[in-house]
């Protein structure tokens, strides 16, 4: 290396030399035209702001000829009004302060009367003493930035208007949902009795939910006063959904309820639901019909016992939990689903609830809810009956907790409404150690 | 869920329609318009094979109620056949056991799947 270098160096020396200054004239023919032409301004200034030297560049941007800017002008008298505030208030201060700035955005006024966005950047040039002697600055043209900044500034306001928009439809929407919601939930409240009478000698309990609060159900329940010792029940479900089942639902609880008051024998209720729908829809192109359990039942708060009679129109038996444990159907044969006949047949059946008894009502909502580890199967009525059998005795309100707790663990079935009605003779004081 | 398709093929006893998938409240208008664009005459015998129905709920049953009585009107008959065991016991609980004619096995002169025109 050493040995090479001895003989090459002098020959590749000179040959740099050569190639540097080959490129230079190349690309420049001089320094001072490289100040002059630069593609950027270049600006020199005392200490007072004097301008002292300027390039040809910044000089055609500003549109403005040497001899009436130079030892003339100070530099703020090249700026805006807004900018000679800046330049006096932050500019200069600064400056001194630090020895250099860089980037500051300004706006230069131009001899035509128009305006140049540039960026500034500044050198204090110090003498050997450190004392400051002039500063020069460098220009830049930022018009190109500033309308690139406007166009973002122009297209985020863009977007924030079209966010604004969509939340104002939003916020309308939900609004409107609010609105048709809460009708809904007025009509709901017209299907089902907003709370249970309180019943001498009998305790009940209800579990009722819709579909959703969109879909009004057509499942419905009810418990009232015939005469002074006899309360009747129902508890069924209308075929469809929507506005036309929730009218068939109407229907069909002020019938049941004219109807019990009028002879509360369930299967001439039921019998008198029948004749009302089938009348009403059977020749209507679009027949409509309903099931129901329909019951009445007799407390006798001296003996703690409870006659219930019940009939059925197509719906799924009853079951009685008992208090000794076990839990049974109550079978009501022969009834059929309501409207489809003019001329239904109703049977009505009869049992006893003695203290601690519980009769449970339910709409298929219950029995076709999927349980099982991949929701897989459905309750079903058997399954329903060995809950029941283990759970008794329960009280009602024990039972439609059970049951509220099995549903929350399974899928809805396909009819998704599910109503429960329990009603049950409570243990009284004498009867206190069967509750521990 | 399985979508419902509905299969015709007519015999000389009357028009077979085979039921397949779930007859539920959104697609139990698919069976109603094959019922009601169905030809019927005096004295025909309109068999619904219900031996792939998979599902039937209250809508179903209306539609099946709605075949009833356009038989009636028609005077003919109507038969359901092969009813799975779930729509049995829908059947018995809602007391149409006694109103429809049910029969066991799956209609008159063995309808295939890969027969008639199959309507989703």
């Amino acid at each position: 290396m050493c040995r090479t270098g001895d003989v090459d160096e002098p020959f590749e020396s000179g040959s740099e030399t050569g190639t540097d200054a080959a490129f230079t004239a190349l690309l420049e023919d001089s320094a001072e035209e490289l100040y002059e032409a630069a593609p950027c301004g270049y600006l020199s200034t005392l200490m007072d702001g004097t301008i002292a030297k300027i390039n040809t560049t910044l000089l055609d941007w500003l549109g403005m000829e040497r001899t009436s800017v130079v030892g003339r002008l100070r530099f703020p008298d090249l700026l805006t009004v807004g900018g000679k505030l800046y330049h006096e208030t932050h500019y200069a201060p600064l400056l001194r302060m630090q020895g250099s700035l860089r980037g500051i955005a300004l706006e230069l006024k131009t001899a035509d009367g128009g305006r140049l966005p540039v960026l500034v950047s500044s050198q204090v040039k110090f003498g050997s003493e450190g004392e400051p002697l002039l500063i020069r600055a460098t220009v830049f043209d930022a018009s190109d930035r500033r309308a690139y900044e406007k166009e973002l500034l122009h297209r985020r306001q863009e977007a924030e208007r079209a966010r604004a928009e969509a939340e104002a439809a939003r916020r309308q929407a939900e609004a409107d949902r609010g609105r048709l919601a809460d009708a809904l939930a007025v009509l709901q409240q017209s299907l089902v009795p907003s709370s249970l009478p309180a019943i001498q000698g009998l305790e009940s309990a209800v579990y009722y939910q819709a579909a959703s609060p969109e879909q009004l159900g057509g499942d419905f329940y009810d418990l009232f006063p015939v005469d002074d010792k006899r309360w009747a029940f129902f508890l069924g479900d209308v075929c469809g959904k929507g506005p036309e089942a929730a009218a068939l639902t109407s229907l069909t609880r002020y019938t049941l309820r004219a109807a019990a008051v009028h002879d509360p024998e369930p299967q001439v209720a039921l019998r008198t639901l029948n004749a009302v729908l089938h009348e009403r829809y059977a020749d209507s192109g679009d027949p409509r019909f309903c099931t129901c359990l329909f019951g009445v039942v007799e407390p006798d708060p001296r003996t703690g016992r409870a006659l219930v009679r019940l009939a059925s129109g197509g719906h799924p038996s009853a079951l009685a939990l008992r208090t000794g444990g076990g839990a049974e159907l109550l079978p009501t044969p022969g009834g059929m689903l309501i409207g489809v006949l003019p001329d239904a047949r109703m049977r009505t059946a009869q049992t006893t609830l003695n203290r601690g008894d519980t009769l449970l009502l339910y709409t298929d909502g219950l029995t076709e809810a999927r349980t099982g580890p991949d929701a897989g199967s459905m309750l079903g009525e058997d399954a329903l009956l060995s809950f029941a059998a283990e759970h008794a005795p329960a009280a009602p309100r024990e039972l439609i907790a059970a049951l509220t707790g099995l549903l929350a663990d399974a899928t809805p079935g396909p009819t998704d409404d599910t109503a429960l009605l329990a009603l049950g003779v409570p243990f009284t004081d004498h009867a206190g150690t069967a509750d521990g | 869920m399985a979508d419902l398709t509905v299969a015709r093929r007519d015999t000389e006893a009357g028009p077979v329609l085979l039921v397949a998938g779930e007859l539920d409240f959104v697609q139990a208008p698919v069976l109603r318009q094959h019922v009601a664009e169905l030809a019927l005459w005096r004295g025909a015998c309109l068999t619904l094979d219900l031996s792939r129905l998979e599902q039937c709920d209250s809508a179903g049953l209306t539609v099946l109620l709605l075949a009833r009585e356009r038989a009636r009107a028609a005077a003919a008959d109507l038969v359901l056949a092969a009813p799975p065991p779930k729509l049995r016991r829908t059947l018995a609980i809602t007391g149409l056991d006694a109103v429809f004619t049910l029969r066991p096995d799956e209609g008159s002169s063995g309808l295939r799947r890969d027969e008639g025109s199959s309507v989703a």
